[in-house]
């Protein structure tokens, strides 16, 4: 049985911003976003702040409050040292925000003696580098972060008893587990009268599943202790990873971040093409003397292209311009990506910029993904084409190919067919036979005009009588060009019972180009 | 035409030149078979007849007029599933009105579809995806596309979806807020159940006049069934009317239409 130890750093994002403007662990410091406060220290909370607050109340609850604005890059650099320090003492680590990372328990517990020992060692570890950190212990990832949360070793097997009493919030509160709708699902089971975890624990799987979307899933396995990824995630298709040089190598943050999203979008086609979504990412880097550097990435959605752009910046930066003491001594020469676990691409869920006016961007989504299932060709989107016949007047095009109609629509088509085009097209325009009444096939003359009445038609085993017609409508196109010169003509057949055809007359022989119905 | 002509030199004062190859181009432009009716080209936002009231519903999918009235809600609710059969005009009028009124749709399988018709009852091209070749599990392609599009029409190619995989695809069309529209193949527990069948052409000569003239309209016999309400059966038209195809509802249904069915 597996074993995972969480590291959590309360209030990270102040605490950076503590960091970067050399103020006292004491000091009032809260972190806003859009003119909200998205985290603020202990001394803050202690007089009044909260998240949430906009950030003129809660400079009048706290009159000496340092106030910064988010950024998650000063963030991921500020942790750099932090996770260093840890890796330096237990190898493994994966990072899955700044501010909180995991790493594999069994290994570090046997080498310090036990989960106690261990847990110790790595507080005074990160405490070396000036950071004050919880750690927690448990079986499954999500309880293990919870646990790091109350500075808790919960014993094999008793995840769900640990879980049990604490309230359904807990569920939601790491961003960097749930889906972004959890707060939702959260609000929604409390008004529905689940308070604690442990009540939606007892709930049925079945009945879960059911009720509520795929998160619900996730955070009832999250409640009961269970792994919360289901354990069929896909074996890794092989030559997944990219890999990039540099020269001259990168030495600047802002070099580092356009390598970055390169390098992030060669790596999500080829995830693509392989049909799989990145769930956990190696980022590695070796600098020209020959220093090599790598951390983990672990996410609880499968990360997209501008997610991986962004982790690869936050990692770079970190490396780059960090405290670290395993700061390179030169410009970073090599980058590689290298995806550790995947899932199946019709994993990668949505939602995330599935706000109201996005509808656009969701739809595209999903038919790249059908794309990535099936290949660039499977989705094709029309455009409105010139042409005479219904089938020529639409093009059909690859998505993402720039929609070139084949003939230009606008040019007079002589010949044209009347409105209203059949609903029915056939592309493989099966053979019929026309016949008037004394049984003698009927063709369209070089006049344009049919040979005799028609009067039956013969279509495979079936045949009807002609109850109507109009045309034939000469087509007569490429006249200036013998490889490609068509004559032929169409005619509208209307049959007993009521069903009429779209016919086409080449070289004497009849086909079928659609059905009106 | 000679108003077509007057109004053409009478809002210009072009060359005569110019106003000549203006005049030609008119011409030409005119359809095989026409009578007159110069092609022009639509008017900026025209739908497939859908009332405007009923398309800014939150929560329904316009349908063509005329299939709004067989409908309790006046549309395709979000988040089921319906079940199409018959004449393929149906499903090129739902492609028509979704896309005209902003929402995607894509469609799975049925390569048979008249995408030129759909386009002449006013369908928006670049919110209509085809998926013609989905590979050896379509319900999995539509699944993941539920996910984006409004409307999913797919093609079953005759076969049947058993309960506990159609039970997974409804519950994904409804927390998504997607209307799946199942053709061709059999599907357990679709809400509403629509059958099209043509029940006469217009345009076409008749006695004297047989072999002139053209297809201009397409009678529809439809039947909606469902679990919620009676059935109920309309018959109505598709027809062309200055340079767009419009379905027009017909209000009388006779007896023996409705046995027919």
């Amino acid at each position: 049985m597996s074993r995972v130890l969480a590291l959590w750093c309360p209030d990270w994002p102040a605490v950076a911003a503590a960091a970067l403007a050399d103020l006292p662990a004491t000091h009032p410091v809260a972190v806003t976003s859009g003119n909200r406060v998205i985290a603020c220290s202990a001394t803050a909370r202690a007089e009044g702040v909260r998240r949430g607050l906009r950030r003129r109340e809660s400079q009048a609850r706290c009159p000496e409050l340092y106030v910064a604005v988010a950024d998650p890059e000063r963030d991921a650099r500020l942790f750099e040292p932090v996770a260093a320090a840890v890796d330096a003492a237990a190898p493994g680590i994966e990072v899955l925000r700044p501010g909180l990372l995991v790493l594999s328990a069994r290994g570090v517990s046997r080498y310090f003696g036990s989960e106690e020992a261990a847990a110790e060692r790595l507080v005074d570890q990160v405490a070396a580098v000036g950071v004050e950190c919880q750690v927690g212990v448990a079986d499954q990832l999500s309880t293990a972060v919870i646990a790091a949360r109350r500075a808790v070793l919960v014993p094999p097997g008793g995840g769900a008893s640990f879980l049990a009493p604490l309230p359904m919030s807990e569920l939601a509160a790491e961003p960097s587990l749930s889906a972004p709708h959890r707060g939702e699902l959260v609000d929604l089971l409390h008004r529905l009268g689940i308070r604690t975890i442990g009540s939606f624990a007892d709930l049925p799987a079945v009945d879960v599943a059911s009720r509520f979307g795929t998160d619900a899933v996730l955070a009832h396995r999250a409640a009961r202790g269970e792994p919360e990824r289901p354990p069929s995630a896909r074996t890794l298709p092989p030559d997944l990873e990219v890999e990039q040089q540099y020269d001259p190598s990168i030495e600047r943050v802002d070099a580092a971040a356009f390598a970055g999203r390169a390098l992030a979008s060669l790596l999500h086609d080829k995830l693509s093409g392989a049909a799989v979504a990145c769930t956990r990412l190696l980022i590695s880097a070796s600098t020209g003397n020959g220093e090599h550097l790598s951390r983990t990435w672990r996410c609880a959605e499968p990360l997209t292209p501008e997610g991986t752009a962004d982790r690869v910046r936050w990692q770079l930066d970190g490396w780059l311009s960090g405290r670290s003491e395993a700061k390179p001594t030169a410009g970073i020469a090599v980058l590689r990506l290298e995806p550790v676990e995947v899932v199946s691409a019709g994993a990668l869920q949505l939602g995330l910029w599935g706000g109201v006016g996005d509808e656009d961007e969701r739809a595209r989504r999903a038919l790249v993904r059908v794309q990535g299932l099936l290949g660039g060709e499977s989705v094709q989107v029309g455009v409105l084409s010139g042409g005479r016949g219904p089938l020529e007047r639409i093009t059909l095009l690859p998505l993402g190919d720039e929609r070139v109609a084949a003939h230009d629509p606008t040019s007079p088509w002589p010949g044209r067919l009347p409105q209203p085009a059949p609903g029915s097209i056939f592309v493989d325009n099966p053979k019929v036979v026309l016949r008037d009444a004394s049984g003698t096939a009927v063709y369209v003359t070089e006049r344009g005009v049919f040979s005799a009445r028609p009067a039956r038609l013969t279509w495979g085993s079936k045949e009807w009588a002609v109850q109507g017609w109009a045309g034939p409508w000469p087509v007569d196109e490429r006249w200036w060009d013998t490889a490609a010169v068509r004559t032929a003509a169409r005619a509208q057949v209307l049959l007993e019972q009521s069903r009429a055809l779209l016919v086409i007359c080449e070289g004497g022989r009849w086909s079928v180009e659609g059905v009106y119905e | 035409m000679t108003d077509v002509v007057e109004a053409a030199i009478g809002e210009s004062d072009l060359s005569r030149q110019d106003r000549l190859a203006q005049l030609r181009n008119r011409m030409a432009s005119i359809p095989a078979g026409g009578d007159g009716k110069a092609v022009l080209s639509f008017p900026a936002g025209a739908s497939a007849g859908v009332p405007v009231d009923r398309a800014a519903k939150v929560g329904i999918l316009p349908v063509p007029a005329g299939i709004a009235e067989l409908l309790p809600q006046g549309g395709l609710v979000r988040g089921t599933v319906v079940s199409v059969e018959g004449a393929s005009s149906l499903l090129v009028g739902l492609m028509a009105s979704v896309t005209a009124s902003g929402g995607h749709v894509a469609v799975i399988g049925q390569t048979r579809l008249g995408v030129l018709a759909a386009y002449e009852m006013g369908a928006k091209l670049e919110r209509l995806a085809f998926i013609p070749a989905p590979g050896p599990d379509p319900v999995e392609v539509a699944a993941v596309l539920l996910d984006g599009m409004d409307l999913v029409i797919l093609g079953l190619a005759g076969a049947s979806v058993p309960p506990s995989r159609a039970r997974a695809v409804v519950a994904r069309a409804r927390s998504k807020g997607s209307t799946l529209v199942v053709t061709d193949g059999h599907w357990d527990g679709a809400e509403i159940r629509l059958d099209a069948r043509v029940d006469g052409y217009g345009g076409f000569g008749q006695g004297r006049a047989l072999g002139r003239g053209r297809l201009e309209s397409l009678s529809l016999a439809v039947r909606a069934r469902g679990r919620s309400f009676q059935p109920r059966t309309t018959r109505l038209d598709i027809c062309s009317a200055a340079g767009r195809v419009e379905w027009r509802p017909t209000r009388e249904v006779s007896a023996a239409q409705v046995v027919a069915l």
